[in-house]
Parts: structure tokens; C-alpha cells; sequence
């Protein structure tokens, strides 16, 4: 078909990621990664964008993949620890379109703070990670990393080293992967991963990585290719083309999906040759696992565990050790399939108390105000969370502390629109919230960030932070003001009283209907903090109909009763339950229409 | 096992289970016992349900333990599910005239559990049940319904009265010191006149 091409490692990325049909592309500039996206910027069909930072592209990333998108962020291998944070719970939660992450790892710190060998993060996160050797496996296996991220429902690591990043080589172009578009659909248990989800997911990824294990085995990515000497090698990446270039006779285990290990093929090699070495660079990671098979192999006692490697380090460090003696043959002991815990059974025939937003709580509000429209609702951690269970079913996500606003930004521009909104906390907005605004905002995302400002760490018992500015001996230090932070940064800020149901309401309706980016901070001290009761609720039966509108916002104040609901004495009062009710049929006592004014 | 007593404490968020917990080990500690508990917190507090182990006897290892010789249970609902958690022969302490109705419940999904004496007797369990609510209101304050059936339960476990009376001051603020001990010795009064089971 075309011609032949002379790529780097980092533009067969680029190239391969098109042709994958990867829509979105974010990073962070770290060498040497950053020639990916800055291909992938001057290609047709694919949005490149920089991000803030590693852990914004990763969270941006994800919302293009929840949008049903084929999304590929990049990084340097210390980026990932910047972004550890999403990728560790997006193991979990799995994926949309297809997400492939690229760490760039620098053996040698040419230009690096570490050696840090990324395979760990595959191994810690049980993800699959593909390592290409050369400038046209790093284009085609761009697309492999995409379909296995969408069969196996994972993300999925591309490993890549400076020599290969930054080497060039022939790339024959392939066909464009023809795809079927995926559409977004609100998948709690799936997406939202507080404990009782997590719990199950966790358990599927699991299973998913014995699924993993076996496709190692079949897949056509690791190659037992043959030689004609009685050694075998067994490498991947760039250390795969040094090892092949020093010993051209050896029997050879390539590896393309380095993690995880193909035992069976292992074993194969073994039967087929007296003596086998692990080429790698950094870490023993192949090595220890060929060693706990119970199999006998030359590794980092020959081989520099630190820096790079080439082919005359390769030969002379394994020429003695490959014409020794060969060890007595062994037999391997393949790992068992780990069982799982127990899953503790529920008392059979009592209910269940999971735990609820507080009645009264402000959060229940804007969830109300929020559900009116039709934008997928990104959530964060804290008490909030809870509103993405029934009866609210008011959040679709939840994936790490912070994560809202990038999944949010990247959701809208993979779908060029105002599809997505965030809700973050105040105390969860300064931990991670201020970078993916900025982010937003430089990025011209689309979106509506509702900050819930509670005046608190609620979630783990009322703690401070730098908008309260209150220190753990409950002394009162400095304030950071959460509008002026927001219009520091350019972003359109409204703060309203989220006691208000009806001005709290129409802000959100005008940020919905509003082009660009904004910010409504809900504010309201957490009820917990607020002993007085606002008012007395009172219900009208006749009036009353049992609809359900009011009992579908979970207050534990409210109940079914005979043909009408009945508030009981946990009541704080906050008035939501007579926003939502269309038949008058819930009032404050001793109000004539003047709201809680009279019953304080 | 192994002459360690474990003691389970049930009830739902801000019941004061934690507060009752700590009382509990800081007797213990002071009958010269090895002691260590654990509980889960966090997301329970929101109206969830809470559980908290103390465990005692000469030499205490782990912090929990699947089986409980003496279930506190501060709520009905939370006595019905803490039946699972006793050994056989085990007994529980209920404060059977308090409910805390779940979501669920109200919205008439799933229905509050009824007779916790049958249930208890099917099991072979000893029951105690204390109006915990009126011991409370009687000492003072209805906030004291943890500590009312902690006086109640202390006729089951083996520490003598000034154990107890340590173990109130070092975990009681002082500001309420004196409410709670004489909800405790509400509790401890009314298990002699009342109905013991099965």
C-alpha cells in the first residue's frame, strides 16, 4: 500500500494512535515522551491536547473513554506517579472506548530524577502492558493496546524507554481500524467506586487478570521464535534488539505483552534449550518471575540492574555464563489461580442500613437542582458520594479524589459539548480541584463545576482545610477565598446559599444554559454543624397524593405513610422536600406562604 | 479462645458506640486485662451501621475476631443482625424499645424485623432486653442510651464496680462524666429486676 516511513518511536505512537482510531490524545511534556503528542497534534482526526499535569491528562483521558471515545494519554515514567492516583482505581473501573496510557521510562536518566522501572505499575494495577522493540511495533501496537483495552474492559500500560522513543526505524502504514461507536450509559456499580462497588470490581479484576494470563499464552504479540544454539533469551523491548543483535543463533522468548508473563511459553523455551538468560533493562521483573516458576536463569548476576544496556554489554556479560555448564533440567511449577475471600453473606430476611446523606443536608439540594438537566453528573470523594446511590442516583462516577473536573473537561470535548458537569467538594477541591480547573480553562473545556462548600472535611468527621482555614488544634489560621481562586484563574464564579433551594436552582439552570466553563459553589455549613431546626414540616393528607417526588430524595426524615408521607423527628427542616412537591401538600408551620421565616 | 472474652458492640452512626467501646476496654485495662479492639469508621457514620470488637482475657493477639461472646446491640434492628455474630450459648444485650427505621424500611422495601425474644431463643442465645431509652431520659439525657445498656451488660462480664467506675472516668469527658455514670448504674439496677431470657 503507501510507502514506507522513517519514524521515532514517538511519532509510530502518534501515527499508531490515528490509525487506531484514537479521537483524543493529553499529556504532560516529560522527556521522552513529549514528541507523541506533539505529533498527534499536527495529524487529522485526533484532539491533542497538553494537560496540567499527569493525573489531570490520565482523569481527562478517562472522561473521553466514558464518552465512548478511544482516548491515549502520555507521560514520562515519573509521570505516573503523579498520576497514580486515577490509574490505581481506573484498574477497577475499567473502561469505555478503549484508554491506553504511554509511560516513556529513562534507563540511564538522561534526562530523568529516576530510573523507576514502570513494569511495576502493570503488576500493582494487574494490567496488561505492551513493550514494542521498535518503530513499527510501537505503531502497531498502538492498536493492539486499544483492542485489548476494550475486550478485557481495562486500561492498558504501553511501555516505551528513551531508546525507543527516541530511535527511528521503518514503519509500513496499515489499514485505519474500523470502528463501532460506543455510546455512554450510567453504570453505577461500574463507575462509582465507593466500597460496596469496588468490592465487586475489585473481584473482577481478579478474574480478569487470569483471563490476561491465559491470553499471554496465545497471544501472537510473544513469539518463541527459533534459533540454532542450545540457549534461549528471553526479553522485551529495545533490550529484545540487543540481545537479538549479540546472539543471533539463540532460541528467543520474544515478549510484546511483557506483563503478564506467558509461564507455558517460558516453559516451552526451556524444553527447547540447555540454558536460558532474561534481557532486561533496571529491575529483575521478568527474571524473578522465571525464577518462581522453579526454572533456572542467567539475569541480573550478569546483567547491570541499573542503566542502559546495548548489544556489547549484552554479549559480554552473558557469553561466560551462556557456555558454562547447563543446569540440571527442572520442572516447572505453574502459578495457581489465587483463590478469593469469602463474600460475607447479608443476614438473611433483615434490611439493610447502608449509609445516607443526613436529612438536611445541603448536597440533597443541589443533587435536586442538578438532576433537572441532562448533563452525566462526574463525582468526587467525600459524604457527597452517597448521592449517587438510589434513591438520588444524582452521580454517575467516582474514581479518586479530584477526578470530577477532568473526567468532566475530557467527557465534553471528546463529544464537542456541554455533555458532562462536575460536583467536588470544598475540601476535596483543594486537594486535586484547582489544577483540572485551570486545566479546564486553558484547555477552553465546556462544563459546570458545582463545588459543594460545606465548610468542612465532613466525610471523616469534620476536619479543617485552607477555605476554613481551621488547623487540627481548632485554631483559625489564613482562608483561601473558593470564588476569588476561581477568577484568579478566569473561570466564571457563583457562590450561592444552598439553604436557597429556589436561587440555587436557577444558578445551576444558568451555568447549564451558559457557553464555556463555570463554577456554582454551593454554600452551606455542613448540617451537622447546625444544631437549630429550621422549621416544623407539616403535610397536608388531603392534599397529598404519595407520588413519591419527595420520598425519591432519600431524607431519612421522610416515610410512607397510609395515602400520604409522614416526616419523622429526625427532621432538620431544610424545606427541599416542599421545593419538590407539586401539590402544596408539604408546608412549614405557621408559614402563609413566607417559607421558614415564621416557624423559627 | 483461649480464655479471651470477645465483646461486640452494634448500633447505627452517632449512637455512641465508639464512646461505649472505650469504656469498655478502659475497664478491662483496669482489671490489669490485655485488651484490644478494633472498629470500622468512616463512610458507616453517615446512618450506616457501625460495629465495634473489644476483646480481653491474659494474652490479647488479633484486634477482631468473627464470633462474639457478649453482643451490645444499641438498636432492634441491629440486635436482630447481631444474633450472627454470637457464639452458641452467647448473649446479647438489646436496647429492644429503640429503632432506627433504615431507608429502605420507610420507603416499604423491606420490613423491620419483629420478635427479637423468639428469634433469640431460636438461636439458644440469652437475651437481655433493656429499655435503654427510659434508663437514658431517667439519668438525664437520652444521648446516655450507650451507656444505660452498657450498665446493663456490665451484669455479664466480669470486672468488679470500681473497674467500672475507672473505665467511666478515663473514657467519659468530665463535662458528662456525671450523667453517665448514673445512667450506668440505671442499667446495672435493671437487669436484676427484669425478666433475664431465654
Amino acid at each position: 500500500m503507501e510507502r514506507t516511513l522513517f519514524f521515532s518511536g514517538n511519532e509510530a505512537i502518534a501515527h499508531g494512535a490515528v490509525r487506531a482510531g484514537a479521537v483524543f490524545a493529553c499529556g504532560y511534556p516529560g522527556t521522552p515522551s513529549t514528541e507523541i503528542l506533539e505529533t498527534a497534534a499536527r495529524l487529522e482526526g485526533i484532539h491533542a491536547q497538553w494537560c496540567v499535569n499527569e493525573k489531570v491528562a490520565l482523569e481527562t483521558a478517562v472522561g473521553a473513554s466514558l464518552a465512548g471515545r478511544r482516548a491515549i494519554v502520555t507521560m514520562k515514567h515519573v509521570g505516573l506517579n503523579v498520576a497514580a492516583d486515577p490509574f490505581m482505581t481506573l484498574s477497577l473501573t475499567g473502561v469505555n472506548g478503549g484508554l491506553v496510557i504511554v509511560s516513556a521510562d529513562d534507563p540511564g536518566m538522561h534526562s530523568s530524577q529516576n530510573e523507576q522501572d514502570n513494569r511495576a505499575y502493570a503488576k500493582f494495577a494487574k494490567v496488561p502492558m505492551l513493550e514494542p522493540s521498535d518503530s513499527q511495533e510501537a505503531y502497531d501496537f498502538v492498536a493492539e493496546a486499544f483492542a485489548l483495552s476494550e475486550e478485557f474492559d481495562t486500561p492498558v500500560l504501553l511501555r516505551s524507554t528513551t531508546r525507543l522513543s527516541h530511535g527511528r526505524g521503518q514503519v509500513i502504514p496499515r489499514v485505519s481500524v474500523v470502528l463501532e461507536p460506543r455510546d455512554y450509559a450510567r453504570d453505577i456499580s461500574k463507575y462509582v467506586m465507593v466500597p460496596q462497588y469496588a468490592r465487586l470490581r475489585n473481584r473482577l479484576v481478579l478474574e480478569r487478570f487470569q483471563k490476561l494470563r491465559a491470553r499471554a499464552e496465545e497471544s501472537s504479540l510473544n513469539v518463541l521464535e527459533a534459533g540454532t544454539a542450545d540457549v534461549g533469551i528471553i526479553a522485551a523491548g529495545v533490550a529484545y534488539t540487543y540481545a537479538r543483535e549479540a546472539f543471533p543463533k539463540a532460541w528467543f522468548l520474544k515478549l510484546g505483552m511483557s506483563h503478564p508473563l506467558p509461564s507455558r511459553k517460558v516453559a516451552r523455551l526451556f524444553q527447547q534449550v540447555a540454558r536460558v538468560a532474561v534481557v532486561e533493562e533496571l529491575d529483575p521483573f521478568i527474571e524473578e518471575q522465571v525464577r518462581a516458576l522453579g526454572l533456572p536463569v542467567v539475569g541480573k548476576e550478569a546483567l547491570p540492574a541499573d542503566g542502559e544496556l546495548d548489544q556489547d554489554i549484552v554479549f559480554r556479560a552473558l557469553e561466560p555464563f551462556l557456555s558454562r555448564r547447563p543446569p540440571r533440567r527442572r520442572r516447572p511449577v505453574f502459578p495457581p489461580a489465587p483463590r478469593l475471600a469469602d463474600t460475607p453473606q447479608p443476614a438473611a430476611g433483615l434490611p439493610v442500613r447502608p449509609p445516607v446523606l443526613c436529612p438536611g443536608c445541603t448536597h440533597r439540594s443541589v443533587f435536586t437542582a442538578l438532576r433537572r438537566h441532562k448533563l452525566a453528573p462526574m463525582g468526587d470523594i467525600g459524604c457527597y458520594t452517597l448521592g449517587a446511590l438510589p434513591p438520588l442516583l444524582a452521580l454517575d462516577s467516582c474514581l479518586c479524589m479530584g477526578a470530577s473536573i477532568g473526567m468532566m473537561a475530557g467527557f465534553n470535548k471528546a463529544l464537542g459539548r456541554k455533555a458532562a458537569a462536575a460536583v467536588i467538594g470544598d475540601s476535596t477541591f483543594f486537594h486535586s480541584g484547582v489544577t483540572p480547573l485551570i486545566d479546564a480553562y486553558y484547555n477552553e473545556a465546556d462544563g459546570l463545576v458545582v463545588v459543594l462548600d460545606n465548610r468542612t472535611t465532613a466525610m471523616t468527621g469534620h476536619q479543617g482545610h485552607p477555605g476554613t482555614g481551621l488547623r487540627p488544634d481548632r485554631s483559625q489560621g489564613p482562608t483561601v477565598d473558593i470564588k476569588k481562586l476561581c477568577e484568579g484563574i478566569g473561570v466564571r464564579c457563583h457562590t450561592v446559599d444552598a439553604n436557597d433551594f429556589g436561587v440555587l436552582d436557577a444558578a445551576i439552570k444558568a451555568e447549564v444554559d451558559a457557553p464555556g466553563l463555570g463554577v456554582v459553589v454551593a454554600l452551606a455549613p455542613c448540617v451537622l454543624m447546625v444544631r437549630e431546626k429550621a422549621g416544623e414540616i407539616l403535610v397536608d393528607d388531603e392534599r397529598c397524593n404519595l407520588c413519591g417526588l419527595c420520598l425519591d430524595l432519600g431524607c431519612p426524615a421522610l416515610a410512607p405513610a397510609e395515602g400520604t408521607v409522614s416526616v419523622t423527628d429526625v427532621c432538620t427542616g431544610c424545606g427541599l422536600c416542599i421545593e419538590v412537591c407539586r401539590r402544596g401538600a408539604l408546608s412549614y408551620a405557621g408559614a402563609s406562604g413566607a417559607g421558614a421565616e415564621g416557624a423559627r | 479462645m483461649n480464655g479471651t472474652t470477645t465483646v461486640s458492640l452494634v448500633g447505627v452512626g452517632g449512637q455512641g458506640i465508639l464512646l461505649a467501646a472505650a469504656i469498655l476496654a478502659e475497664t478491662a485495662s483496669a482489671e490489669g486485662l490485655d485488651v484490644k479492639a478494633s472498629e470500622v469508621k468512616g463512610m458507616a457514620q453517615r446512618g450506616g451501621s457501625v460495629l465495634s470488637t473489644v476483646r480481653f482475657g491474659q494474652n490479647v493477639w488479633s484486634p477482631v475476631a468473627r464470633h462474639a461472646d457478649v453482643v451490645i446491640a444499641m438498636e432492634l434492628l441491629e440486635g436482630h443482625r447481631g444474633l450472627g455474630l454470637l457464639v452458641p450459648q452467647g448473649t446479647l444485650v438489646c436496647a429492644t424499645t429503640t429503632r432506627i427505621v433504615p431507608g429502605s424500611v420507610l420507603r416499604r422495601e423491606e420490613e423491620y424485623p419483629g420478635d427479637l425474644s423468639a428469634a433469640a431463643a431460636a438461636r439458644g442465645v440469652r437475651l437481655i432486653a433493656v429499655d435503654a431509652e427510659a434508663l437514658a431520659r431517667e439519668a438525664g439525657t437520652l444521648r446516655a442510651v450507650n451507656v444505660a445498656l452498657l450498665g446493663a451488660a456490665s451484669t455479664v462480664l466480669p470486672f468488679a464496680a470500681a473497674s467500672w467506675r475507672r473505665g467511666l472516668a478515663a473514657a467519659v469527658p468530665a463535662k458528662i462524666l456525671e450523667v453517665n455514670e448514673r445512667a450506668f448504674a440505671l442499667g446495672r439496677g435493671a437487669v436484676s429486676n427484669e425478666e433475664v431470657g431465654p
